[in-house]
């Protein structure tokens, strides 16, 4: 009840309201501060009750880029509809994804670009993917500054949001699309 | 006519002679790129920077008339910046690193990206009253009066030239990071981020008045913001509005004491919501206007707030690394929002790896056949 009723919608009230650009970047990470420091307390609480995220996510800025405000950002409010993440950091290679998809039994791989110059990474590891023979089994979302719809069709990602609100969204429902079909 | 008054009539809506070819820069790989494929020599890549002789240079190789980002300014940052160290160098080789501003960042050797925030200085009054505040006064050592109360005579003539007005916000941001920035804004003592944005912006005006008091003339002013993302502002505009809106207009009406009435302002990413306080105040020129987020904006702002509304910038950079027919178009696009009158073409930014050198040599040649 406490999860569900107030910090999970809690969470989708803050992330409709930054969607409709009625609040911004400073209530979402104060809000997320606050449904993480409400989680830390919860968690144990859960873990002895049995209670499992809805999915596993992994999460990461690609090759070459450091920069990772919004893969933070889409991070907390992924974290915020139930979902557990495993976060890799930033400027990660390939491989690496690929393995913690492995080893994690991810349902959903976020790869965040903020260059136009590192953009071209999500391709790589969309293709690491297809060479591990594991691509079918994993969701690709994509995000980032210079990202657009057209370049995630073009590189055979699965979904595209603009803002980490809409990620959060998609990625709950990718992963209950998985799990019914 | 120069390219001085090429660029200072479009932005007063007066006819030219033809279109000045305006660019805004390069990434660093780009250099180096061209002058390994033998287009350019390496010690040009090595030594650019906006306004220098090496940027010169490329202008007469490449053929561009200049670099809208020609300005000049006071030392307006922390003084003296807090000592750049290395805290830590961990197993990957990542060094966590404290820079001038106080903020701790993760850089990895070889990645030249923009780093990763990793924590920050300044986190409460006590911090910002120890630390800070002395780095933030004026002092007359932050302006270099010999250069200023030559710079008529000494200055390039044929070129605009602007004075640098700071940042009322971007350089905060530098300080305490995107998130410091959010939390300090809500924490307990709610009026300590104010008290940052005055304290800087205070020592801001000084440097630009003392710079404008040794008679100096510039062809217009610059901000530098950074405050927008592709999905629009990084704060609330309201809350921008009542932080910064004095500061902006203080800050104007300075430069119109002066003679200067052409304002712009560099912010990436989507402004729209932040347009208000800027042309309130009397911002009047957006640079650089991205494409990528902006789309076909500034025609939409043109129509939203008139012909007061200026532009420099809004040429989608990506074309120069694809091919003519994708040039030719990007330059018809341009061709029709000159015609509007008050804006210059300009690259959307610096140029990224992957532009091709004789296409922006293309461009720089057929840009200049555009008339008004």
């Amino acid at each position: 009840m406490i999860l569900n009723d107030a910090l999970v919608a809690g969470m989708n009230i803050i992330g409709d309201k930054f969607r409709d650009n009625t609040i911004f970047v400073p209530e979402v990470l104060v809000s997320a501060r606050a449904m993480n420091a409400g989680l830390k307390i919860l968690n144990p609480v859960l873990a002895d009750a049995g209670v499992e995220p809805i999915g596993t996510a992994v999460i990461c800025t690609v090759k070459g880029d450091m920069h990772d405000i919004g893969k933070n950002l889409v991070k907390m409010m992924i974290e915020g509809q139930g979902i557990r993440c495993i976060d890799l950091g930033v400027d990660v290679d390939p491989e690496v994804i690929v393995a913690a998809v492995k080893e994690n039994h991810a349902q959903l791989v976020c790869l965040s670009a903020l260059l136009t110059t590192t953009m071209m990474g999500q391709k790589d590891v969309i293709d690491a993917l297809v060479a591990a023979g594991i691509r079918d089994d994993v969701k690709v979302m994509v995000g980032g500054a210079p990202i657009t719809q057209q370049f995630a069709d073009e590189i055979g990602a699965d979904c595209y949001t603009l803002d980490a609100a809409s990620a959060a969204k998609a990625a709950k429902r990718l992963i209950l699309e998985g799990k019914t079909a | 006519m120069t390219n001085r008054e090429r660029a200072m009539r479009i932005l007063h809506y007066e006819p030219i002679d033809r279109m000045p070819a305006v660019h805004f820069g390069y990434w660093g790989e780009l250099l180096v790129e061209w002058a390994e494929q033998g287009k350019i020599p390496m010690s040009l890549a090595q030594s650019w920077g906006d306004g220098n002789a090496a940027d010169e240079e490329l202008d007469r190789i490449i053929g561009w008339d200049f670099n809208w980002s020609h300005v000049v300014g006071a030392n307006n940052g922390l003084m003296p910046p807090f000592e750049h160290k290395v805290l830590e160098t961990l197993p990957d080789g990542t060094m966590r690193v404290q820079n001038g501003d106080g903020m701790i960042e993760r850089i990895r050797p070889g990645v030249t990206s923009i780093p990763s925030e990793d924590d920050y200085l300044l986190k409460d009054r006590a911090a910002f009253e120890e630390l800070y505040v002395p780095k933030m006064q004026f002092d007359p050592s932050r302006v270099n009066y010999d250069y200023f109360r030559t710079f008529n005579e000494t200055r390039r003539k044929d070129i605009p030239i602007g004075v640098h007005l700071g940042s009322v916000l971007g350089s905060i941001r530098n300080i305490v990071s995107v998130i410091g920035m959010s939390y300090l804004m809500y924490d307990e003592d709610e009026d300590l981020f104010a008290d940052i944005v005055d304290t800087f912006a205070d020592m801001q005006y000084q440097c630009v008045e003392e710079i404008l008091k040794t008679g100096a003339k510039f062809d217009f002013a610059h901000y530098w913001e950074d405050i927008c993302y592709n999905s629009g502002p990084l704060l609330s505009p309201e809350i921008f509005d009542e932080l910064c809106r004095k500061h902006y207009k203080k800050r104007n009406d300075l430069c119109h004491k002066y003679g200067i009435d052409i304002i712009s302002l560099d912010c990436d990413g989507v402004t729209e919501k932040l347009l208000p306080t800027w042309f309130e105040t009397g911002v009047n020129t957006m640079f650089p206007i991205e494409v990528g987020t902006w789309g076909d904006q500034f025609e939409a702002a043109r129509n939203k707030f008139g012909r007061g509304m200026l532009g420099v910038g809004g040429m989608d950079k990506t074309v120069l690394r694809k091919d003519r027919a994708a040039v030719d178009a990007e330059l018809e696009r341009m061709r029709r929002l000159a015609s509007l009158g008050g804006f210059l073409p300009c690259p959307d930014h610096r140029l990224m790896p992957g532009t091709k050198f004789e296409l922006v040599q293309y461009y720089a040649e057929e840009i200049k056949k555009i008339k008004i």
